[in-house]
């Protein structure tokens, strides 16, 4: 590269800013992850690398219990939520303007409109009602309340992947004798499938990492990871603290680099 | 035989837009069941009286509301202003834009930084600013908790070169609060100047300097405003989760530096008073929708008048 | 043989209805190269779109064998279409696009694979055959594109401005090999163009349309030496239109001499007298003509002939095409003034447009 030639795109300070952001981003995680691998009993005092706290935490049975429950919710919230999301997705950008879409928009989005805190709450209140009618205390609360909230996430890949898709395919694909569900089977699910890979892989981990909502919801003694977390965290800060965080962050990297790959990747 | 053709072209047209409807219609009834519901029984808790042990009593008061901005002294019964309330209500505005102003400071030059490089390594650079976006805001204030608490990075360091002698009490502070919230929201303000600086055509940054401009007098007048809906939709999305956070101030900030959010959860908690925590509630939400609605609008006539 | 009886559609109602096509009638014989032509707004795509199936009309009837096929779905109607930007599907190999309708109508795997064979080699293109449709040139995926509609043997092709994509020498390429392939199969196609060279050099016959209202139907040559009207005359091929006066089987030009002509017939009044640049002999006297002379204003070369505007002592102006021939006797010069000649068969009268004015 030119270092001292004029260039429109060089803006004197920004780079080292960026570069000082970035350390500042990455410095914490980096500082977590060590602790987490660190072999001594005492925080931040490094006595070499070691599986212990990992170890420790497998044999925990309440996190085991915890990082059950996350996978459990997790896992059906991104799977409800991405159905609904795709049947809507389908509604809102096949064919001509629906009237009322905005409307439809407005809904398929409110729940990001709401601050966390407050949608937990009145979550409780009402979810509160039901359990003491039913008598039920299971995971399904927890699992619906995240479907909802996971429904705009999963939304957003998949309307984008929709609206970037030609209207004309669907059109010569009914051209060439193909039926409505043919059509839909054969040309549409194919090249939706990337988006709707992305939008379960952002509901999963949006899922995942729900901490607020799952607190309010959940009924006594279950928990969920980050619940867990937050449980442990007002009792003492450990070394084991430390390496349940790192999974998290293992798990949510991986999910969001899958996920990075596959919408890289282009039809 | 005309209207024959044209009544079948309408008939097959309205059963296009049920079935479209119909496909709609799982996601809008769950949403409306779990999250539009919910929100309106918080409004209505919220015009009800406080029942001894929490919950409520179906009984109409506008005291929740009241006891937002007012308290009666316990012992003379005259009214003040609820001093406790909008300190903490003041500060969540305050901490929620200098949170927002902070993120600008560093988001916008590193958003600069990543759509300057070249195309290929464009993507490398988003991940990894997409990256701690997606991973949980729990571990990540953790992270910083771990750095700034009094036997945390930091401190250990000083310590250990000998700068001071005891540990510097920088947990439980708003500054604190502030930092956690910054490096919890980074993300979501680069994440959208970021889109709005590529999108940008450099050419027209060319044909300012071509006419003399400045590079201050360019970037203010040809690059920001051209940016600038990238800029307003970044300050949104810091700004509205700022303002109702509750786990970064609760882990950062404690019961010191409590933000709204904190103070809704105590009326539902300890402060046995569901119908002041609902109307918080409902007053934080109107203030995120108001905020929302606002800047889209301004953000709308921002884009007008740019062209 | 497909009938066209007054089929019509209108977009929207009321005060916003747009008349995309008002009762069109023509039919269309078996094995047809049948060309929609017209500027852009003009009703041939949409035309081409009631034939499809894509949309429904709001009046008339598509009779195709002795059939009304306006309520039959797409799906199952016997014509496929090339699409303008072909729609080749993104996720599939070129066999498997190929393959796609007959797979759809369910045809035996056997089938399907023998027939796919087949049309890829008729369009060379089998060699690509498991490529996919993104990772091809423009070219190729329009060699698809006509392969992929043709492989369920429609009864008819429809084309809707299948070359506007390529570059020029690929369009002429292409043009000539549709021609053949037509030919050899001995199927109707329905091509939409914008192009009037296109239409011209493809066509057996063409429909000049505008205004969602069909100008002429006529073969190519036909088309070109008695346009119908003044839209045809000025959209196909260059051409001059002088004010005259026509009576008692006279032809007569603002301050000429009269030309005996049949047409002018015994109706008398304005018309508008139209002839072709190239038919305008410049520099002589010929026999059988409207003697003038003009002024050369400028003269525009283009390779095998040049444009001459010149301009009429009446006070008009008229554009001559001259051949660079070897031995081009006249050198003309600008500011000249050279004798004109019109012949008399080369005069056109146009009917009088006050009566088709929209």
């Amino acid at each position: 590269m030119a270092e001292r030639k004029f260039s429109v795109r060089h803006v004197p300070g920004a780079a080292p800013i960026a570069i000082v952001t970035f350390i500042a981003l990455y410095a914490p995680i980096v500082i977590l992850i060590a602790n987490a691998f660190n072999a001594g009993p005492v925080i931040g005092r490094w006595e070499g690398f070691s599986l212990r706290w990992f170890a420790s935490a497998m044999q925990n049975e309440a996190f085991r219990n915890a990082a059950l429950n996350s996978l459990i919710v997790a896992m059906l919230a991104a799977l409800f939520s991405t159905l609904l999301a795709v049947m809507a997705a389908l509604a809102i950008t096949r064919g001509r303007r629906l009237k009322g879409e905005g409307g439809i928009f407005v809904v398929l989005n409110q729940p990001l409109l709401v601050p966390e805190i407050v949608l937990a709450i009145a979550l409780m209140i009402v979810l509160a009602q039901i359990k003491q009618a039913t008598g039920y205390h299971g995971l399904a609360y927890m699992i619906v309340a995240h479907s909802t909230f996971c429904i705009p996430f999963a939304f957003m890949p998949i309307r984008a992947r929709l609206e970037g898709m030609d209207l004309t395919l669907e059109t010569a694909a009914m051209d060439l004798y193909a039926g409505r569900f043919y059509t839909f089977r054969r040309v549409t699910l194919p090249l939706l499938a990337p988006g709707i890979l992305a939008g379960f892989m952002l509901a999963f981990v949006v899922s995942l990492d729900n901490v607020v909502v799952s607190s309010f919801v959940k009924s006594p003694g279950q928990e969920t990871l980050p619940t867990y977390l937050m449980g442990e965290l007002r009792r003492n800060l450990s070394s084991e603290i430390y390496a349940i965080s790192a999974l998290l962050l293992f798990a949510s990297v991986t999910v969001v680099a899958a996920s990075w790959l596959i919408t890289r990747r282009k039809p | 035989m005309l209207s024959e053709a044209a009544s079948g072209e309408a008939l097959l047209r309205r059963a296009e837009t049920r079935r479209r409807w119909s496909l709609a219609m799982p996601a809008l009834i769950v949403i409306s069941l779990f999250s539009i519901l919910p929100l309106a029984v918080m409004v209505v808790y919220s015009f009800l009286t406080p029942g001894t042990y929490g919950n409520v009593e179906w009984q109409f008061s506008l005291d929740g509301w009241f006891s937002v901005i007012f308290e009666r002294d316990l012992f003379d019964d005259t009214l003040g202003l609820a001093d406790a309330h909008l300190s903490i209500l003041g500060r969540s505005a305050l901490l929620a834009l200098a949170t927002t102003a902070l993120t600008m400071v560093f988001g916008l030059p590193t958003a600069w930084f990543i759509a300057t490089r070249p195309v290929a390594s464009r993507a490398y650079w988003m991940f990894l600013i997409t990256v701690p976006f997606w991973t949980n805001l729990l571990v990540r204030t953790i992270a910083i908790q771990e750095v700034i608490r009094a036997d945390g990075t930091i401190n250990r360091l000083l310590l250990g070169l000998g700068v001071i002698d005891a540990p510097i009490q920088m947990m439980f502070t708003n500054g604190a609060v502030l930092l956690g919230m910054t490096y919890v929201y980074l993300p979501l303000m680069v994440l959208p100047v970021y889109a709005a600086i590529e999108k940008f055509d450099f050419r027209l940054a060319e044909a300012a300097y071509d006419l003399h401009a400045s590079r201050f007098y360019c970037l203010r007048r040809v690059i920001f405003p051209l940016i600038r809906p990238g800029v307003i939709a970044g300050s949104i999305l810091v700004f509205i989760p700022a303002l109702g956070a509750y786990v970064t101030p609760r882990l950062m900030g404690g019961g010191r530096a409590m933000m709204w959010g904190n103070l809704i959860d105590l009326q539902f908690g300890q402060g046995r008073n569901w119908p002041l925590g609902a109307a918080l509630s409902v007053s934080l939400t109107l203030l995120v929708m108001i905020a929302l609605v606002l800047s889209v609008r301004r953000f709308a006539g921002g884009g007008r008048a740019d062209g | 043989m497909l009938e066209i009886k007054s089929l019509s559609k209108t977009f929207g109602a009321g005060v916003a209805a747009y008349h995309a096509l008002r009762s069109v009638d023509v039919t269309v014989e078996d094995g047809e190269f049948f060309t929609l032509l017209g500027p852009s707004g003009c009703g041939k795509t949409t035309l081409l779109r009631l034939i499809a199936g894509f949309e429904q009309p709001t009046g008339g009837q598509l009779v195709l064998d002795g059939q009304d096929i306006a309520a039959i779905p797409p799906s199952r109607r016997p014509v496929n279409t090339v699409f303008q930007s072909y729609a080749l599907f993104p996720h599939m190999t070129v066999a498997q696009n190929v393959a796609f309708g007959l797979e759809a109508r369910g045809t035996p795997a056997r089938d399907v694979a023998a027939r796919v064979e087949e049309v890829l080699q008729l369009v060379q293109m089998d060699h690509l055959r498991d490529r996919k449709s993104a990772a091809l040139s423009g070219g190729q995926q329009q060699r698809v594109a006509l392969a992929r509609a043709l492989a369920p043997r429609p009864r008819i092709l429809l084309l809707d401005e299948p070359l506007s994509a390529l570059d020029l020498k690929l369009r002429k390429e292409m043009q000539a090999e549709l021609k053949r392939l037509q030919r050899e199969m001995g199927l109707t196609f329905i091509f939409v163009t914008h192009d009037q060279d296109e239409a011209l050099t493809m066509s057996d016959r063409i429909a000049v349309m505008e205004g969602g209202r069909l100008q002429q139907v006529a073969a190519p040559r036909d088309l070109y030496d008695h346009p119908a009207n003044r839209f045809v005359a000025g959209f196909i091929g260059e051409t001059n239109l002088l004010p005259g006066e026509a009576g008692n089987g006279q032809l007569r030009l603002a301050g000429l001499a009269p030309a005996p002509i049949a047409e002018a017939g015994a109706e008398s009044g304005a018309v508008t007298v139209m002839i072709r640049p190239e038919h305008v002999v410049v520099g002589q006297e010929a026999a059988n003509a409207v003697h003038t002379s003009g002024r050369v204003d400028e003269l525009i070369f283009f390779g095998t002939d040049t444009h001459v505007k010149l301009s009429l002592p009446g006070g008009g102006s008229l554009t001559a095409r001259t051949q660079n021939s070897l031995h081009s006797g006249t050198h003309l010069t600008e500011g000249q003034t050279v004798p004109l000649s019109l012949p008399y068969e080369a005069l056109r009268i146009l009917p009088d447009e006050a009566a088709h004015a929209v």
